[in-house]
Order: structure tokens, then C-alpha cells, then sequence
């Protein structure tokens, strides 16, 4: 490119990557949190705005069981985080939707509290499911302990000392959620009521600020145990840690059909993440920014080394991006600083690494540019209306879908290993499941989770009605074949919006449901994925985030304020726990352990 | 019970696969009643009434179009409930009204009509300005009409009585639909008609009564709600010890 070219550039219309790449299922499984991940962008927003956090009642008895309420303040309204912490016997605790007991149950409560509210929730909201919640709660949500950090953390805190942070490397949490639940579930509020709440009209961000507020209750809450048992030697959590306190989340298959029942929410995110991709990677670098990638590749690469798994895939996913450094590292400081040396990266890295490593490199190159990536935070949501274009004439449908849907077409769904699972919802609270076809029963009930068949299938029936009625509209043939319907306005409508669906066949043996729930956990901003099995797994999010009184203390430096991804294991040396030397806190004065 | 939009809505679509409606015709079915619903119009009454005739409906029964040309089309409804593919009739005249600016589309035996405003205002969302016209029945004679201006999802609606009852005897069991691209199409009453005005439902009364809904919940008969759980449980798989298996969930979940 030349120089009038690049100065062009700007002006030009952005190149997304196609479709046919981003909605491979192993890229989407391949993703990174990054800026505009729900986390980092809910965080930005609660330090532009000032909002401020602060205990209204902290009720606990000496073992932690009781009622805390957090009061949350914005510019723009008042809400309340209220927690109802009881004793769990050990055998009750599961991290499943078929559980019926938590150590701490929650919700974030639009406006105030008074006590028949608070008596209704103390009713309800320990039941969860079970119970009849109140429209005034945005969110509803539980959390089990990670016992074995708890203990440690009450004990040594009683003690006067602080834990050793690894501890949280390997768990990086006290509590870890096991659902949290927005938009109507069990008759709480419909998200459609807050469209024109400025606080929390983005996607998911009420469901982010309960599991913030339950991050610092946790804090608080062992302490208090630390105190209770040993008030003459009990010491509060150092900064640091609690800094690289995060909580934890179980999830499993419930994941997917969200994936599934919402294209043109997931189209929308990644349409945000591919446009900031595009608008960075389109920026003439300086010395400055590649400097200050190094460093971010650095901080990311030490923190997935930090990460610790026990699943042999994931662990070697993270090998072998952390084993690409002195490659990545070689190449961006030998490389001219030419102005589309991002573009090059980019290229190279499509070229040479993993599909972890050059999702990484493209997160941190979003990083790099904050005044382009964060304006798109707005963009993320969307009316969902998967509407019908009946006077469409079919053969242009059929066009369309060879054109956008010919992943869908190239598979062979009547072969054993082409329809080898279905998925299905249990008696057993609903919980989604996947059931291996002719060997389970169920499979005439199947959730309509695979795209890719039915498209195949609605395809082959327009082919066919094309034979006799080459002239048809797309309504012609709907009232001849009705049961096309659904699937032929999501395809109308996804050729518009080309990253909602995923290009794969979700009915193949050798599917792997986990990247469909990284995909999800991923724009929520999740880190340290370790999966239990095939399709189950924990993560841990507001790892390394701004703790609640570096909130209140009103931040004047909103971009260090901001720089908390890829938290790194804090180091205790001598009773002092001190920030890792690539973490944005190093430097600062050293944080005392009292 | 008070219940959220949300919930209703997915109840009842999962209630309508369990009856047997094909995906796309649960989805647009329960967009119908929970929209009526929170709109005002007590759509699960409606739909409690007519549930027995919903389960032994004729699944394959479809609307059929009996005559159409450029511009209107007739079509039998096979005395089914709107919620079960009336949709795609309404798509028809969608269609037609995009090709030639207006269009007229008679459904002739159907009911649940009322619910088709669910519908209409999807429809209406995609810019399209429609008046739906029906009559019920029974004593004293009532008319309905409904119009949605083009770009609003929310319509005016006129319920009035009609004095002088026409001798033929032609059932009272269809819709007509009038769309048109650039014609606002909404019912306005003279004052001098000779009709008794039953009700009357603004625009912005719908407004508020939807905003209603989404501050304090949706009121829903207790009984009513259990019925459609019971259906809706039917689209679910029984557990097993085998099945608890496929979440894939891990064993030991104390760390």
C-alpha cells in the first residue's frame, strides 16, 4: 500500500473477516476475553460514571450465615445487591440446575429495599427456581463456595497472615455462581424494561454487577469469619489479593441454546469485536504501540502459563500458545515498523500460530486502541426479530442460502457420525443434555439446536418446489410447506447479519460443545477456562478488577483504572503480598500485608 | 400469579411445541398471547377457552388459499385458532400489498381472532399500515375493528355494537385484513354512525398498559399457568441415571 493509500485507508470501507472464518465453531472456541467483554465494559462504565458501592446492613453470624446488603448508586438511579448467606451440607452441594441448595443465594433489586421486600426475597430467593421472585429483582442468582480456599483464607487471615496467592491461581475465587439468571426468569424483571435504563440497557450487564457485588461480599464476608473466630489476630485481605479475587462460574450445555435461539444478539457482538479487529488493525503503528503490545503479549502469555487445568486439551491449547512467545516476540521486533504492520501480524499469525494464539494477538490488538474499540460497547445490543420477507422470490432464497449457508449444505446428516448427537431438555429441571442418537431415548423430543440440517432440509424442499413453480414466492411456498417457516426467515434475516449462525454441524460426533459455551463465556469476559469434561466448565471472571473502594475513591485515571486484563499471581514475600512485575500495578508503592 | 413477560412468553411456546406446533408456529403463537397479554387484552382466558379445540385440532388442517389474484386472496382457515399458522396468511397479504400498494385477505373460518393481533403487529413493525375487521357473533351483533399505522407496533382499536343486524346468515367466523403501503388504515368512527361504541383502545392506553405490565408483572390465573406447564413438560425427556450423564457435569463439585 502506498503512502496516499494509507492516508486513504481511514475513508475506505472496513474488511471484516468473512463469516465462512469467524463462525467456525473452533475459532468462536478460541476466543479470548477482551475491552468490550461485559466485565471490562460494565467496569469502564461504573468508573466513568462514579458510581459508588456501600454496606447497608451486614448481618452475619460468627459462622457467615446471614442477610448483607450492598447499596449500588449511579448518576441515574439506586440499586441494591442482597445476599442470604445459610450453612450447606457438603452432599447438597452441586454445581448442576438440578441443585436445590447454595451456600449464598442473591439478587440485584431495582430502587430500595424496604422490609416487606427484603421479606419476600428472604422467602423467595433462597428457593431460586423454586421460589416466585419480584419484578423489582434484575438479576437472581446463587453461588457455592470453593471450600478449600475458603478455609484457607478464614485460617490465615485469623492467623494474622495473608494466603499464599497461589491458591487463587490454581482457584481464583471464594464463590463461584452456578447460574445467574436476568430478563423474566421466575418473574423477575423482563430486560425489555430496561431499554431506556442508561445504567443497564446493555446485554447482560445487570447479570455482571450482581456477580461484582457478590466478589466484594465475599471479601467481606471472610473477613468477618477471620474476625469472629480470632479477633485479637485477624488481618483484612491485602490489596493485591483481593484484587486477584475473582468469581468463579460453573456452566454447562445451558450455554448453547442461547447461542442458538439468539443470532442476531451473537451476530451483533461479534459484529462489534470483528469491527473493532478491522479498525485496528488498519492503524499505522508507532514505537510506542508496538512497545506496548510486547508488554501486553507478555502480561497475557505469563498469565496463561499461570493458569492451571487438569483437562489435557485445554492445557495443551494454552502450551502451545504460551510456547509461540519468542516466535511472536522475534517477529514484532524485527519487523519493520511499516503502517500496516498489523495487517502483516495478522496475516502471519493466520499463517504460522494456533487458532488461541491469533485470537489472542487480535484481542490485544483491540486493546491497543480503546478510542476506537470502546465507542462500539453501545452496539452491542439489538431488537431481536427474525422476520419473514414473503414477497421474496424463491429462487433468490435458494441463491442466498448457497451463497451464506453453504457450509450448512457440504455435510452428510444421514451418516451414524453426522447424527450422532441430540440435544435435549430434562424432566429433571430442564436441564439441556445431549443424547446419542438411536442409542438414547428421547430423540423425537429434540431441541432444534443444529442449524446446519435444517437449512440442508428446507433447501432440498425449495429445490424441489422450484421444479414445479419456478416463479414462486417465498410465501407460495410457505403455505404449501409450513413447517419451513422458522428456519427460512432466520436465514432471510441471518444473510443480513452473517455472524449468527455458527458454521458447523452440531449434530457430528466429533462436535465439541465446549466451544460453544467459551464462545458465550468469552464476550462475557471470562477467564482461566478449565473444563471439567467435554461440556462442562469453570471459569472465573472480575479476576484482577477494580476493587469496590477503588470505585468509590472516584478514579481520575480511567485508563489505569481500566487495565486489568490477564491478571498475573500477585507474589507474598515476607508477609507482603506485592504486585507480579508485569502487572499494571507494578511499580506502585508496595502494599503492606496490614 | 403475577409472571414476566419473558416467562410467559417462553411457557407458552413451550407449551405450543407440546401441543404439537411446528417451531416457527410456537414461536409466533406465544408472541401473540403474551403480546395481547401484557397489552391489556386477556389473551390467556382466550387461549384457556380454546385450548381443548387446540389439542384436538388437525395438525395437518393448514390454511388453504381457496382464490387469489394480484391484490386479494380468500383463504379457509378450517375453523382452526388463529395460533396455530394463521401467520402465514397475513405474510400473503404482506406480500401482495408490498407488489401492488393495497391488499385485501379474507380468512374465512377460523377463531381465537382476536389473538391475530399478536401478529398484525409484527407486521406492522416491518412498515405496513393494516386495518383487521371482524364480527362476533352473538347478541347484540359487535364489530371489531383494529388498525396499526405503518413503523408502530401498537394499534388503535374500536369495539362497537351494530344496531341493525343484516337478515343474511352468513357465519361470523372470518377476518378480513386490509394492508396498504402508504394509507393509513385506522378505524375513526363518525359521530353520526348509528353504532354503540363498546370500547375504545388508544394507541398510547396500549402503550401504557404494555409498560404496566413490564413495571409490576403480568396477572395469570393460577390454574391456567399449571395447564400450560403440564403441556409444556410434555416437550421434556424423563431423567435417568444414564441421561444425568449427558449435562456432562463433573462428579466432585467441592474444591
Amino acid at each position: 500500500m502506498n503512502n496516499r493509500d494509507w492516508a486513504l485507508a481511514p475513508l475506505a470501507p472496513l474488511a471484516l473477516r468473512p463469516a465462512d472464518d469467524v463462525m467456525q465453531l473452533e475459532r468462536l472456541g478460541s476466543l479470548h476475553a477482551c475491552r468490550l467483554s461485559f466485565v471490562r465494559t460494565l467496569m469502564r462504565q461504573m468508573g466513568r460514571q462514579r458510581w459508588q458501592v456501600s454496606r447497608e446492613r451486614f448481618d452475619l453470624d460468627e459462622n457467615g450465615y446471614g442477610t448483607a446488603i450492598y447499596r449500588l448508586q449511579t448518576p441515574y438511579g439506586r440499586y441494591h445487591g442482597v445476599m442470604f448467606a445459610q450453612a450447606l451440607d457438603e452432599t447438597r452441594r452441586s454445581d448442576r440446575v438440578i441443585a436445590d441448595a447454595w451456600d449464598v443465594t442473591f439478587g440485584l433489586v431495582e430502587g430500595d429495599v424496604d422490609d416487606s421486600l427484603l421479606e419476600q426475597m428472604a422467602a423467595n430467593v433462597p428457593l431460586q427456581e423454586a421460589g416466585r421472585q419480584h419484578p423489582r429483582l434484575l438479576v437472581l442468582s446463587r453461588a457455592n463456595k470453593s471450600l478449600r480456599n475458603f478455609a484457607h483464607f478464614v485460617e490465615a487471615l485469623a492467623n494474622g497472615q495473608q494466603p499464599d496467592p497461589k491458591w487463587l491461581t490454581r482457584v481464583g475465587y471464594l464463590y463461584r455462581t452456578t447460574a445467574v439468571y436476568g430478563n423474566g426468569k421466575f418473574g423477575i424483571a423482563d430486560f425489555a424494561r430496561l431499554h431506556e435504563n442508561p445504567d443497564f440497557r446493555r446485554p447482560f450487564s445487570p447479570q455482571m454487577a450482581g456477580v461484582y457485588l457478590l466478589r466484594h461480599f465475599s471479601i467481606e464476608q471472610v473477613e468477618h469469619l477471620a474476625r469472629s473466630q480470632a479477633p485479637e489476630t485477624a488481618c483484612e485481605l491485602a490489596t493485591e489479593l483481593r484484587r486477584y479475587l475473582g468469581i468463579g462460574n460453573s456452566t454447562g450445555l445451558g450455554m448453547a441454546p442461547f447461542l442458538i435461539h439468539h443470532p442476531q444478539l451473537i451476530a451483533q457482538w461479534v459484529h462489534q469485536r470483528e469491527t473493532a479487529l478491522a479498525l485496528a488493525r488498519r492503524q499505522a503503528p508507532t514505537s510506542e504501540d508496538r512497545k506496548r503490545l510486547i508488554a501486553l503479549f507478555r502480561r497475557a502469555l505469563q498469565h496463561l502459563a499461570e493458569t492451571e487445568t487438569e483437562d489435557a486439551e485445554q492445557s495443551e491449547r494454552n502450551a502451545e500458545t504460551v510456547a509461540s512467545l519468542p516466535d511472536v516476540l522475534a517477529w514484532l521486533e524485527s519487523a519493520p515498523l511499516e503502517e500496516d504492520l498489523w495487517a502483516q501480524l495478522v496475516a502471519w499469525s493466520e499463517r504460522t500460530l494456533s487458532l488461541e494464539a491469533q485470537e489472542l494477538i487480535n484481542t490485544l490488538l483491540i486493546e491497543l486502541y480503546p478510542e476506537l474499540a470502546d465507542p462500539l460497547e453501545e452496539q452491542m445490543g439489538v431488537t431481536e426479530n427474525l422476520d419473514l420477507t414473503p414477497d421474496m422470490s424463491l429462487i433468490h432464497l435458494r441463491q442466498l442460502i448457497e451463497t451464506h449457508y453453504n457450509w450448512a449444505l457440504e455435510h452428510d446428516y444421514t451418516s451414524r457420525e453426522g447424527s450422532y448427537w441430540f440435544w435435549y431438555r430434562s424432566a429433571e429441571k430442564e436441564e439441556p443434555r445431549l443424547g446419542v442418537r438411536h442409542e438414547e431415548p428421547g430423540a423425537e423430543k429434540e431441541v432444534l439446536i443444529a442449524m446446519g440440517p435444517r437449512v440442508a432440509h428446507s433447501h432440498a424442499a425449495i429445490c424441489e418446489f422450484l421444479e414445479e413453480t419456478p416463479r414462486a414466492k417465498v410465501v407460495d411456498f410457505l403455505l404449501a410447506k409450513p413447517r419451513h417457516k422458522e428456519i427460512i426467515r432466520r436465514v432471510q434475516t441471518l444473510v443480513r447479519d452473517t455472524y449468527g449462525d455458527i458454521h458447523a454441524n452440531l449434530w457430528h460426533q466429533d462436535m465439541k460443545p465446549m466451544h460453544l459455551l467459551r464462545t458465550k463465556l468469552a464476550f462475557f469476559g471470562a477467564s482461566r477456562f478449565d473444563p471439567k469434561s467435554d461440556r462442562w466448565v469453570r471459569i472465573t471472571l472480575f479476576q484482577g478488577a477494580p476493587l469496590v473502594e477503588e470505585l468509590n475513591a472516584e478514579p481520575e485515571d480511567l485508563s489505569h483504572f481500566d487495565d486489568w486484563s490477564f491478571p498475573l499471581q500477585p507474589q507474598l514475600k515476607n508477609g507482603t503480598v506485592d504486585p507480579a512485575g508485569l502487572s499494571p500495578h507494578a511499580g506502585s508503592a508496595e502494599i503492606s500485608a496490614n | 400469579m403475577k409472571v414476566s413477560f419473558n416467562e410467559l412468553q417462553g411457557l407458552c411456546r413451550k407449551a405450543f411445541t407440546g401441543i404439537g406446533f411446528e417451531d416457527g408456529d410456537a414461536a409466533d403463537a406465544a408472541d401473540m398471547v403474551a403480546w395481547m397479554q401484557c397489552h391489556g387484552f386477556n389473551a390467556i382466558d382466550q387461549l384457556n377457552r380454546g385450548l381443548d379445540f387446540l389439542l384436538e385440532e388437525d395438525p395437518e388442517a393448514l390454511p388453504k388459499v381457496i382464490y387469489q389474484d394480484g391484490d386479494l386472496a380468500v383463504l379457509d382457515g378450517h375453523g382452526q385458532s388463529v395460533l396455530r399458522s394463521i401467520s402465514l396468511a397475513t405474510e400473503l397479504g404482506f406480500a401482495k400489498a408490498r407488489a401492488r400498494g393495497l391488499s385485501v385477505v379474507k380468512i374465512r373460518r377460523c377463531h381465537n381472532r382476536q389473538l391475530i393481533m399478536g401478529y398484525l403487529s409484527r407486521l406492522a413493525g416491518r412498515g405496513i399500515n393494516i386495518t383487521a375487521f371482524w364480527r362476533n357473533a352473538q347478541e347484540p351483533l359487535t364489530e371489531q375493528v383494529v388498525g396499526f399505522r405503518a413503523g408502530h407496533p401498537t394499534p388503535e382499536v374500536r369495539i362497537y355494537s351494530v344496531r341493525d343486524v343484516p337478515e343474511e346468515n352468513e357465519p361470523n367466523d372470518g377476518i378480513t385484513l386490509v394492508m396498504a403501503n402508504h394509507v393509513e388504515l385506522l378505524p375513526s368512527l363518525g359521530v353520526d354512525h348509528d353504532l354503540n361504541l363498546l370500547a375504545r383502545h388508544s394507541e398510547s392506553d396500549l402503550m401504557a398498559c404494555r409498560e404496566r405490565s413490564l413495571q409490576e408483572g403480568i396477572d395469570v390465573d393460577d390454574a391456567i399457568w399449571t395447564r400450560l406447564k403440564t403441556l409444556a413438560h410434555r416437550i421434556l425427556v424423563e431423567s435417568s441415571e444414564a441421561s444425568r450423564g449427558g449435562a456432562g457435569a463433573g462428579v466432585n463439585d467441592n474444591d
